[in-house]
C-alpha cells in the first residue's frame, strides 16, 4: 500500500517539475524578470534563460516577402496559368513539409509576367527558406518536332568518330603519364580526369561492391589488378576510356568490396550528338513526379533514376507514349537535355527511366531532388523584401484578451460546478496548455490568430475528458462506493469513451495529414498533437492530483466533490 | 428525465428540413468566398518621405467601399501591399485616385497585380478525398470499437450514424453561412474550413460518448426494448454533453463577444458547428439507433414467416 502511495507521490512532484519547467519554457521573459529581481533582491543567483521566442505568424508578427518570376516562354498561353499554379503547389510542399508553417504562397500576374509570391512567418531562416526553394530541380518532358527517326548523318559520324579517336589519343598519353615512374595519380586525376566532380574526389570511388559498376569496370577493378596497381591497358566502357588504380581490398567472395581511383576520358555516344531539333514541351512534368528511385539497369549495371507518375502523370505519359512511337522523348533537367530515350512501345505502366552517364552518387543525389519536388518551368527570385504584421497591434491584443477572458470563464465553471475536482481539472488544463505551448515552440507550430483560437478552444475541448470522469465518478459515489474505489472506477468507466471518442478523431486527423496539404494538413497535426496531450493530462495528471487528496476518510467532505446529498 | 425516444419525430422533422434547407440553400446561393479562395489584387505602394500608418491607409481602403477581406501589411520602410477582391480597371482607379487625393506627390503606385487564390485546386480535391476517407475510417474503426454489441444493433450502424449526424452538423453550418454570405456579405477563407474541420472531430467525439454509454448499457440491461435503454443513457450522460459543450461554447462566446473582425467568424462557425453537433449527438444519433433495430427487427420478422 505504501508503495502505491510513493508512487503517487513520485508522479505527482514530477508533474510538479514538468509544469514548471514547461512554463519558464514558455514564458521565458517572465522568468527572468522574476529571477532577476530574486537575484537583486534575495541575492540568491537563479540562471536565466535565453528563450526561444513562439513562431508567430504572417497576421501577428510579418515576416518576408519573396518574388520569384517563373519563366513560362516556353509553354503555350493556355498552359502556363496552369504551370504556375504547379509551381506554387511544389513550392509549398518544399516550403511547408509539415503544414504548420503557414506561409503565404500565392501566384501572381501582371501582363505578361508570372509571378510566385512566397511570404514566410518570421525572419529567421530566410536564406535557408530561399536556397530550398533556389535547389527545387525544374523538371520536364519534350517531344523531338520531327517525325522521322533520327540517324547520325555522315557528318554527324565523321564528327563523332574525330571525337572518339582524339579522346583515345588523350586517354592513351595520360595512361603513359600515369604509368611514368614518379607519376602522380591524384594529381593527374585532378587535373586530367573528365568525369564530374573529380577536381574534388580525385576520382576515388570509395569502397564498392560487385554489382555497381559497369561489367569492363568491374573487372578491371576487381579482377584484373592488385592493390596498389595501376592496370597497364586502358579500360573501355561507355562513359569512354578509364585508366584504373586499385586502392583498397577488404571482405571475401560475397562481401568483397574494392576502393579504385579512376581518370577518366569521354567519349561520345550516338545519343550524344543531336542535330539541331525542336523540342516541343508535352504536359508531362516533375510536378507528375510521384517518386523516384536509383535502379540498375540489368545488362549494362549502369545506375539509373526511375521515375513513378501520379495518376495524371501516368495518364499523360501513356498518352505520349502512345501517340509517339519510334519517336524520341527528352527529359530536361534545369532546361539541360539529361536523357533522350526513344519510345519502343506504348508505356502503359507509367514509369520512366533516366539513363544517363553517371554514376551511383549522381543518380542518388539526382532521386533526391527529384523527390523533394519538381518544378515544370524554372523560377528566379526577383524581389526579398521584409513585410509587416496584417493585423494591427490593437487587434491582436482585443483578440487575445478575449481567448484568455474565455479559459478563465472555463476555469470558474469548472470550480463552481464540480468544486474540488473542478480546481484540479483547472490545474490539469493549465498544465495542458502550458505543455501544448512547449511543444509549439519546439517543433514549431506558426501561430496565426486563427491558431491561437483554436489552441484556446481545444482547451475547452480537452476539459471534457476531465468532465467525462468526474460525472462517472458522481455516480460511482451515488451507488455508495467509498471514494477511493469510486475514484478508481470513474478512470477505469470513462476511459472506453475517452479512447474511443478520441481515437476516431486521430485517425480522421491522420487521414487528412496523409493526404491533405499545407493548411489541412498542419490542422490535423496540431489537433492530433493537442488531443494527446488532453488525454494525457485527463487521464495521468488529473488522477494523480485526485489521488493525492482523497483519502479514505475524505468521505465526510463529499459536498466539497459537488455532490449534493439530497441526490444520493 | 427526458425522452428522446418518445419525441423522436420532432427531432427527425427538424434536422430532416435543416439539412435539406441548407442543401437547397448551399447550392442556390454558395458560399460567399474570400480571397484565399478566388484569388484576388494586390496593390503595392510607397512613399517618398514619410510613411502614413496602416490604419490610415487602412481607412483609405475602407472609405473606397472595399473593406471586405482586404488585408493591408506594410512592406519595407516606406511601402504597403494591400491584397482585395479583384478589382476592375474602374475601381483599381477609384482607389488610386484616393491615395493621390490624400498624398499627392508623396504616393507612388508601385506594382498592381492579380493574384491568384490561396487554397488551389490540388489542397481543395486532396481535401475533399481526405475526408472521405476519413469518414469511411470512422466508420469502420466504429464498427471495431464497438463489435462486442452487435445486438439488438450490429456495429456497422453505429459507424454509419455517427457519419450521417457528422455530415448533418457541418452541412447545416455550411447552410448557416450561405445565408450570412448572402445577407451579412460574411465571407469565408482559410480558418473556416479549420473550423468545419473542428466541428467534424467534435461531432464524433460528442456522438461516440454517448454510443459508448449506450453500448454500457445495452451489454448490462437489453432484455428486448433498446428504445428505454437509450432514454436512460441518454440521460446519464446529459450532464456532461451539457457541460462540455458549455464550457466550449463559453470560450467561443468570450471571443466572439471581444475579439477582433479576422477571428469573429471562425468563432461564429464554430459556435453553430458545436452546437449542432451536440444537438445531434443527444437527439439525433440515439433515436436514429432505434430506427436502425427496427429496420433490422422487420426484416427478421419477414424471415420468420
Amino acid at each position: 500500500m505504501t508503495s502505491q502511495k510513493n508512487k503517487i507521490r513520485l508522479f505527482f512532484y514530477g508533474i510538479l517539475v514538468l509544469i514548471v519547467l514547461s512554463a519558464i519554457f514558455d514564458f521565458p521573459s517572465y522568468y527572468n524578470q522574476f529571477a532577476s529581481s530574486v537575484k537583486s533582491k534575495l541575492k540568491i543567483p537563479l540562471p536565466e534563460i535565453t528563450g526561444k521566442p513562439f513562431l508567430l505568424g504572417l497576421d501577428l508578427q510579418g515576416g518576408t516577402h519573396l518574388v520569384y518570376e517563373a519563366d513560362v516562354t516556353a509553354l503555350p498561353e493556355s498552359q502556363r496559368g496552369d504551370a504556375v499554379e504547379g509551381v506554387k503547389d511544389v513550392l509549398d510542399r518544399r516550403v511547408n513539409a509539415f503544414g504548420v508553417s503557414e506561409p503565404v504562397i500565392q501566384s501572381s500576374r501582371s501582363g505578361d509576367r508570372w509571378n510566385v509570391i512566397v511570404e514566410l512567418a518570421g525572419v529567421r531562416d530566410v536564406n535557408q527558406a530561399i536556397q530550398m526553394i533556389g535547389e527545387t530541380p525544374q523538371l520536364d518532358f519534350r517531344i523531338q518536332a520531327t517525325s522521322t527517326v533520327p540517324s547520325l548523318t555522315d557528318e554527324e559520324k565523321k564528327e563523332l568518330l574525330d571525337f572518339n579517336e582524339s579522346a583515345k589519343k588523350l586517354a592513351d598519353s595520360a595512361l603513359n603519364k600515369a604509368l611514368a615512374k614518379n607519376a602522380n595519380f591524384d594529381d593527374l586525376a585532378k587535373e586530367l580526369s573528365q568525369e564530374p566532380g573529380a577536381v574534388d574526389t580525385l576520382g576515388k570511388l570509395g569502397f564498392q561492391k560487385k554489382g555497381i559498376f559497369v561489367p569492363e569496370f568491374e573487372k578491371a577493378c576487381f579482377d584484373d589488378i592488385t592493390i596498389g596497381e595501376i592496370k597497364k591497358e586502358l579500360t573501355e566502357t561507355a562513359f569512354g576510356y578509364h585508366i584504373i588504380k586499385k586502392l583498397e581490398e577488404k571482405g571475401e567472395g560475397d562481401a568483397r568490396e574494392v576502393n579504385c581511383q579512376h581518370i577518366l576520358i569521354r567519349t561520345k555516344n550516338e545519343s550524344d550528338i543531336h542535330p539541331v531539333q525542336e523540342w516541343i514541351p508535352t504536359q508531362l512534368s516533375g510536378e507528375h513526379l510521384k517518386r523516384t528511385q536509383v535502379i540498375f539497369d540489368p545488362n549494362s549495371g549502369t545506375p539509373q533514376v526511375s521515375l513513378e507518375f501520379n495518376e495524371e502523370g501516368q495518364e499523360i505519359f501513356k498518352n505520349l507514349t502512345t501517340e509517339n512511337v519510334g519517336r524520341i522523348i527528352g527529359i530536361f533537367l534545369d532546361g539541360n537535355l539529361i536523357s533522350a530515350p526513344r519510345v519502343n512501345e506504348p508505356i502503359l505502366a507509367g514509369n520512366a527511366v533516366i539513363s544517363g552517364s553517371f554514376g551511383v552518387q549522381e543518380a542518388k543525389l539526382l532521386s533526391q531532388r527529384l523527390n523533394a519536388g519538381a518544378l515544370k518551368v524554372p523560377i528566379k527570385l526577383v524581389s526579398q523584401q521584409t513585410i509587416g504584421p496584417t493585423l494591427g497591434k490593437a487587434s491582436i491584443e482585443k483578440s487575445v484578451n478575449a481567448a484568455i477572458l474565455g479559459l478563465i470563464i472555463v476555469c470558474i465553471f469548472m470550480v463552481l460546478f464540480y468544486r474540488i475536482p473542478g480546481i484540479i481539472a483547472d490545474i490539469s488544463l493549465l498544465t495542458y496548455g502550458f505543455i501544448l505551448l512547449a511543444l509549439f515552440k519546439i517543433i514549431p507550430v506558426t501561430l496565426t490568430l486563427a491558431g491561437i483560437s483554436g489552441f484556446i478552444l481545444s482547451i475547452g475541448m480537452a476539459v471534457d475528458a476531465n468532465i467525462l470522469v468526474f460525472e462517472r465518478f458522481k455516480e460511482e459515489l451515488r451507488r455508495k462506493k467509498s471514494i477511493d474505489v469510486a475514484l478508481d472506477e470513474a478512470f477505469r468507466r470513462a476511459w472506453p469513451s475517452i479512447r474511443d471518442g478520441n481515437y476516431s478523431t486521430i485517425l480522421t486527423c491522420v487521414i487528412l495529414m496523409w493526404f491533405s496539404t499545407s493548411v489541412v494538413k498542419g490542422f490535423a497535426i496540431t489537433l492530433i498533437i493537442g488531443i494527446l496531450v488532453s488525454i494525457f493530462t485527463a487521464m495521468f495528471v488529473t488522477k494523480v492530483f485526485l489521488k493525492i487528496i482523497i483519502k479514505k476518510g475524505s468521505d465526510k467532505w463529499l459536498w466539497m466533490y459537488g455532490i449534493n446529498k439530497k441526490k444520493i | 428525465m427526458i425522452s428522446v425516444i418518445k419525441t423522436r419525430k420532432i427531432w427527425f422533422v427538424l434536422s430532416g428540413g435543416l439539412v435539406a434547407l441548407s442543401i437547397i440553400l448551399s447550392l442556390i446561393w454558395g458560399l460567399d468566398l474570400g480571397i484565399d479562395f478566388t484569388g484576388g489584387s494586390l496593390m503595392e505602394i510607397s512613399f517618398k518621405n514619410e510613411s502614413p500608418k496602416i490604419d490610415e491607409i487602412t481607412k483609405i481602403i475602407n472609405e473606397a467601399g472595399f473593406d471586405q477581406n482586404s488585408s493591408v501589411q506594410p512592406i519595407g520602410e516606406k511601402g504597403f501591399i494591400i491584397r482585395t477582391k479583384d478589382l476592375t480597371e474602374d475601381d483599381h482607379q477609384k482607389i488610386l485616385g484616393k491615395f493621390n487625393e490624400s498624398y499627392k506627390d508623396n504616393f507612388q503606385e508601385e506594382r498592381f497585380d492579380s493574384i491568384g487564390p490561396n487554397i488551389g485546386e490540388e489542397l481543395k480535391q486532396k481535401t475533399y478525398k481526405a475526408v472521405f476517407f476519413g469518414i469511411i475510417g470512422i466508420i469502420v474503426y466504429i464498427a471495431w470499437a464497438f463489435r462486442k454489441v452487435s445486438k439488438p444493433v450490429s456495429s456497422w450502424k453505429y459507424g454509419i450514424i455517427a457519419a450521417l449526424v457528422l455530415f448533418h452538423d457541418v452541412i447545416i453550418t455550411v447552410g448557416f453561412f450561405s445565408v450570412f454570405g448572402k445577407f451579412y456579405k460574411m465571407e469565408v477563407n482559410a480558418p473556416f474550413i479549420a473550423a468545419l474541420l473542428t466541428i467534424l472531430g467534435y461531432s464524433v467525439n460528442d456522438t461516440i460518448v454517448i454510443f459508448d454509454r449506450i453500448r454500457e448499457n445495452v451489454m448490462r440491461y437489453y432484455e428486448g426494448n433498446l428504445g428505454p435503454i437509450i432514454d436512460k443513457s441518454v440521460n446519464e450522460t446529459m450532464v456532461r454533453s451539457i457541460n462540455t459543450t458549455f464550457t466550449v461554447i463559453l470560450t467561443l462566446l468570450a471571443i466572439l463577444i471581444f475579439g477582433g473582425s479576422t477571428i469573429r467568424d471562425f468563432a461564429l462557425a464554430l459556435i453553430i458547428g458545436i452546437t449542432v453537433g451536440s444537438y445531434s449527438s443527444i437527439f439525433l444519433a440515439s433515436p436514429l439507433l432505434l430506427v436502425a433495430e427496427k429496420i433490422n427487427f422487420g426484416n427478421k420478422t419477414k424471415k420468420v414467416r
